[in-house]
């Protein structure tokens, strides 16, 4: 049987659960290096134009998909587009988490300067965050940190994928200050 | 000064100092701190002028703004406590600066799930009518084979079970230890009372007493004893 042919078969019934490297490994009995490669194979095949789908890597975990360029034919299966893209707030309270993990409630309160109880229990039930045990902070508040769903959500494939932080660290600016307050002095 | 914006617009406080900063055109490392928080309670003063309710987050805002231009003003280091979490304009300067990192960063989320919209995927495929169900396996089962696993745990119970044991105990009647006692003092005419409770042991003790009081009782024997606590002397009557 050809191994190939059974893991587009496994990510078709998967869908977006996706399959991990391990899982492939698992199931099909073999070496995470034959499981990349056949996932190499697959991919190839799919990136023909002839072809619908194709394979992405979202979330630690394999997954098939539609393919971009496609999409205005898949929204005119929509009769509503869909809108219920995540407001600022969410989306803020979720890069200071992202960025954090695992944070406390009070921590993000602090850095957005507001109260975000509501933000964090929605996002909660969105299975963007989860709760990651107890701080050691007066109280022993909840800690949160993101999900493979939140991965997901943003197209990423694993946390290493979150966007870096443009450099204007302080640290440099401060340096920066009293390099130039010293020649002031002068 | 007119504002061309509503407190609606912002997700908070450092929200608005950071737009007001922006209206400002100023550039947030190198801002004007005590003229921005002189901007925003004058922004806030005029909303409570229009009776507009105000998040408690912002006057909260603006007292620790206020806090911090009177703190200025006195030009004195502070002690430490009190209950503002704004230490100095530095420490609002970095506040603002941490929060702004995360504002600017949100809209590269906001990107991103832009383009994750654009790509479909779908729920798994439901499995459950494949899956083979444990529960039906009782259909092969019958009722023999619940008899010898019946059987299988009484055999293991043989195992579990202690082994048949008999405690015996050595009875001792007072007839026969009277008899006992009898003889002693025939053979001996006069024993002490401590001779007679010759083994330590719980009955034989209460039965050698109770012995000695019945052949009392009977006039069997003669108790004697000079004085409290000394030697009782039994011997025959």
């Amino acid at each position: 049987m050809d191994k190939c042919a059974i893991l587009e078969g496994l990510l078709f019934v998967v869908g977006d659960e996706g399959l991990t490297l391990k899982d492939i490994c698992n199931i099909l009995e073999i070496e995470k290096e034959e499981a990349k490669k056949l996932l190499m194979e697959l991919k190839k095949d799919y990136d023909n134009e002839k072809r619908g789908i194709r394979i992405s890597f979202l979330g630690d975990s394999f997954k098939l998909t539609t393919k971009k360029e496609h999409k205005n034919y898949y929204q005119k299966l929509l009769s509503v587009p869909r809108t219920n893209t995540l407001s600022i707030p969410a989306l803020e309270t979720l890069a200071i988490i992202a960025y954090n993990q695992p944070i406390t409630r009070v921590e993000i309160d602090d850095l957005r300067g507001v109260a975000s109880a509501n933000i964090v229990r929605k996002l909660v039930a969105k299975g963007l965050i989860k709760e990651a045990g107890k701080s050691n902070m007066p109280g022993r508040p909840n800690l949160y940190k993101t999900t493979h769903d939140f991965l997901d959500y943003f197209g990423l494939s694993t946390i290493d994928d979150l966007p870096e932080f443009l450099n204007n660290d302080e640290s440099t600016e401060n340096e920066k200050e009293l390099f130039t307050s010293i020649y002031k002095e002068e | 000064m007119n504002y061309n914006f509503h407190i609606n617009d912002f997700e908070g406080p450092l929200d608005l100092l950071l737009h007001l900063i922006k209206e400002k055109k100023m550039d947030i490392y190198d801002v004007n701190i005590s003229e921005i928080i002189d901007e925003y309670i004058e922004f806030i003063k005029k909303l409570e002028n229009k009776n507009i309710d105000i998040a408690s987050e912002y006057l909260v805002m603006s007292a620790e703004l206020i806090h911090l231009k009177s703190k200025k003003l006195i030009n004195k280091e502070e002690i430490e406590e009190d209950d503002f979490t704004i230490s100095s304009e530095d420490d609002l300067k970095q506040k603002l600066i941490e929060y702004k990192k995360y504002k600017d960063m949100s809209l590269n989320f906001q990107k991103l799930e832009e383009k994750r919209n654009e790509i479909y995927t779908k729920y798994p495929e439901n499995l459950n009518n494949y899956k083979d169900d444990s529960s039906n396996d009782i259909n092969h089962q019958d009722i023999n084979d619940l008899i010898e696993a019946f059987i299988n745990f009484q055999n293991r119970l043989k195992y579990i079970k202690p082994l048949n044991t008999r405690i015996t105990r050595k009875e001792l009647s007072i007839e026969k230890r009277i008899n006992e006692v009898r003889n002693i003092i025939k053979k001996k005419k006069k024993v002490t009372f401590y001779e007679l409770f010759d083994i330590i042991n719980k009955d034989y003790l209460i039965v050698t007493f109770l012995s000695i009081l019945e052949m009392s009782k009977n006039k069997e024997i003669k108790l004697n004893q000079k004085n409290e606590f000394e030697e009782i002397f039994i011997e025959a009557m």
